[in-house]
């Protein structure tokens, strides 16, 4: 191990990865900060850059951009209410009381603390884990890693929300269904290209993500413009910080929270599906609980109430990255796009990575710690300055939004169809937005729908074309078997719910 | 009752429904037809289990009714397809031209009606990027109509 970082911090203390590492923080935080861009539109927006740097730099700067772009959400969340994305919710819960209060400063201190404790231990953790499970999962076969890969999209969708696990897995369906689209790599055959030359090599990953994210959200913001009164509130908050100093006394309160939410937010974020939003609110309803008799203070500007979330995101976020490097699948939206940039540049994240290019696996983690570390010393002295983005009126920021993510797709194939096809793609997802359809799981089956045929494909070869495999080899049923509990689960434990309501109803009924 | 569930589900069951239709396009080999696995399996298995989850969607019973008040489709629909336009002008015209033109469009269109600020924000922007693509990244885009260059 002791090897493996040396190799990681000499591939990342190259004053150029370092520069990468930096201008991926700033980056990140700038996208992040705009209300409807979170760290998915952002790592897209970076692609095009990334794919003309080494596979190191290039992840170093995508990992940058990603812890980024969750603390510019947290930034959006704290001044103006408006988080960037699902996981910095939790974080406006007790940060927006507190800049209400004129604590502003104060609560994007506090969020830049966590966020790099949270990070930090993060990384730790994964330093440990990731060869461990990287060295266990060299014995998996096909047929594991076909069950694994169910096993992603299923979670993903199941912890999707109340009533939206048909919606999310019916996205990951669509999401499988347009991978298939192109020259079907095994037989030569064309499936799908409705006779078109240019849709032959399939449909660009980059070009999914940019029409469904960026320009989707964009359009999104187009479509629902804000009322006056909004954006002068965004105005006056980008102006008004108030002090950035956090007392003695609260850090002593904030300390275990920190410390627990790291944990808690690293373990979640590794079950695939679940990341940083589930992690968020779990860390934010744990500390409420644990608080006794301050939890009554969480929603009115708890400095708990802010930590924990804020701790717990960013190690769920270091934490997604343990199945992407170690077996080659994602665990959110965000590493799925990951994962689909590490294909582009040939290199297949799994087991292997970790023995046939360890620059490139410890660059990663050693890259989150300076990562961390940038995002604290470089981003917070600068947090006035980057805040006064969100006065930057949306007229200007929107087309450019829109120009970015077209001509980011244009120069990388240089073939005017992409555009078209944004266009196309950009118009359905405002209508599925708006119907409520998660993008992040038709992305996650897009990029592994590929994998997982040619698994399915190698499994059944390896047993004589017999589905058997499914059933017979007890680590694929396992495996299998808690993808078909992540269904059943949430339905069950609603069905459960609702009979004890009744239950207590009944006996409340009666005791009356 | 048209809920956002249902609208949605009998979109992408009709997405399915033709994606379901395609894959007898796709051609086997005569020797492949027996095989376990062919270029068709994968397909045929999304197609079911996209009918599927979709038909499920549209049956099952749901309450959330679209809300369209305040939504401004003249300027998306508008955008799409001046984006579109883009597309198509990027060569001919050249990057220069076709971007700035894009952009000071777009501002005006979202609400900027100075014109000293369109083409004070728009200009240099382009200029500067197409700099630095060209000259920094070494990624070469046409900058003026084919004729001129």
């Amino acid at each position: 191990m002791i090897e493996g970082i040396l190799i990681g911090l000499s591939t990342a203390f190259t004053i150029e990865n370092l520069l990468f590492v930096m201008m991926g923080c700033l980056m990140g935080t700038f996208i992040g900060m705009l209300p409807g861009l979170g760290p998915m539109s952002a790592i897209a927006l970076m692609i095009p850059i990334a794919a003309t740097l080494d596979p190191s730099a290039g992840i170093i700067l995508m990992a940058a951009v990603y812890y980024g772009a969750i603390f510019g959400g947290s930034t959006s969340s704290i001044l103006i209410n408006a988080p960037g994305v699902a996981s910095t919710v939790a974080t406006s819960f007790d940060g927006y009381p507190m800049a209400r209060k004129g604590m502003a400063g104060k609560a994007l201190a506090i969020a830049a603390y966590s966020s790099f404790s949270g990070g930090v231990v993060g990384a730790l953790l994964l330093l440990v884990a990731a060869p461990s499970l990287a060295r266990v999962s060299l014995s998996f076969h096909s047929t594991d890693y076909f069950a694994l890969m169910v096993l992603g999209l299923v979670a993903v969708a199941a912890f999707a929300g109340k009533g939206s696990m048909i919606k999310a897995l019916l996205m990951t369906v669509v999401g499988l269904m347009l991978s298939t689209v192109g020259t079907d790599q095994t037989q030569g055959v064309a499936r799908f290209t409705l006779g078109m030359i240019d849709l032959v090599d399939g449909i660009s990953f980059l070009l999914l993500v940019m029409a469904t994210f960026a320009l989707s959200e964009a359009l999104m913001a187009i479509l629902k413009p804000k009322g006056d009164a909004a954006r002068l509130e965004e105005k006056e908050a980008a102006q008004k910080l108030g002090s950035m100093k956090v007392s003695g006394a609260e850090v002593k309160e904030m300390a275990p929270v920190i410390g627990r939410s790291s944990i808690l937010g690293f373990l979640i974020g590794v079950l695939p599906g679940a990341g940083a939003t589930i992690a968020s609110f779990l860390a934010y309803g744990t500390e409420q609980r644990l608080a006794g008799k301050k939890g009554a203070e969480f929603g009115t500007g708890s400095v708990r109430g802010l930590a924990a979330p804020e701790t717990a995101n960013n190690a769920a976020a270091t934490g997604s990255f343990v199945p992407l490097l170690t077996l080659g699948i994602p665990g959110s939206g965000t590493t799925a796009i990951m994962l689909g940039a590490l294909i582009g540049y040939g290199i297949q994240p799994g087991p292997r990575l970790y023995i046939d290019q360890p620059e490139i696996f410890w660059s990663v983690i050693v890259s989150m710690w300076i990562g961390n570390i940038i995002l604290l010393i470089l981003n917070l002295p600068l947090i006035p300055y980057i805040a006064r983005i969100l006065a930057i009126p949306s007229r200007f920021l929107l087309p450019l939004i829109l120009f970015f993510s077209l001509i980011g797709v244009y120069f990388v194939s240089f073939n005017t169809f992409d555009i078209q096809l944004m266009v196309i793609f950009a118009t359905v997802a405002v209508v599925l937005r708006l119907l409520d359809f998660p993008m992040a799981p038709m992305i996650l089956g897009f990029i592994l729908g590929g994998m997982m045929e040619e698994n399915l494909r190698r499994a059944l070869l390896i047993n004589d074309g017999s589905w058997s495999f499914l059933w017979e080899r007890p680590l694929t049923v396992t495996i299998l078997g808690i993808a078909a509990l992540c269904l059943v689960l949430p339905a069950l434990t609603g069905q459960i719910r609702r009979i004890k309501d009744a239950a207590y109803k009944r006996t409340g009924a009666s005791g009356d | 009752m048209l809920t956002k569930d249902r609208i949605g589900g009998i979109l992408i069951l009709a997405f399915c429904a033709f994606y379901a239709f395609k894959i007898g396009d796709i051609r086997l080999l005569p020797f492949q037809r027996g095989d376990a696995f062919t270029a068709r399996t994968m397909p045929m298995v999304l197609a079911v289990l996209g009918i599927g989850l979709a038909a499920i969607l549209v049956i099952r019973p749901s309450r959330n009714l679209p809300d369209l008040r305040g939504l401004d489709w003249g300027r998306v629909a508008f955008f799409l397809v001046w984006m579109s336009i883009y597309g198509l002008s990027v060569r001919p015209l050249g990057f220069l031209i076709s971007t700035t033109l894009f952009l000071a469009v777009g501002f005006a269109v979202l609400g900027e009606r100075r014109l000293w600020l369109l083409a004070a924000v728009s200009v240099p922007l382009v200029v500067l990027f197409w700099l630095l693509m060209t000259q920094g990244l070494e990624v070469y885009i046409a900058p003026f109509p084919e004729g001129w260059n």
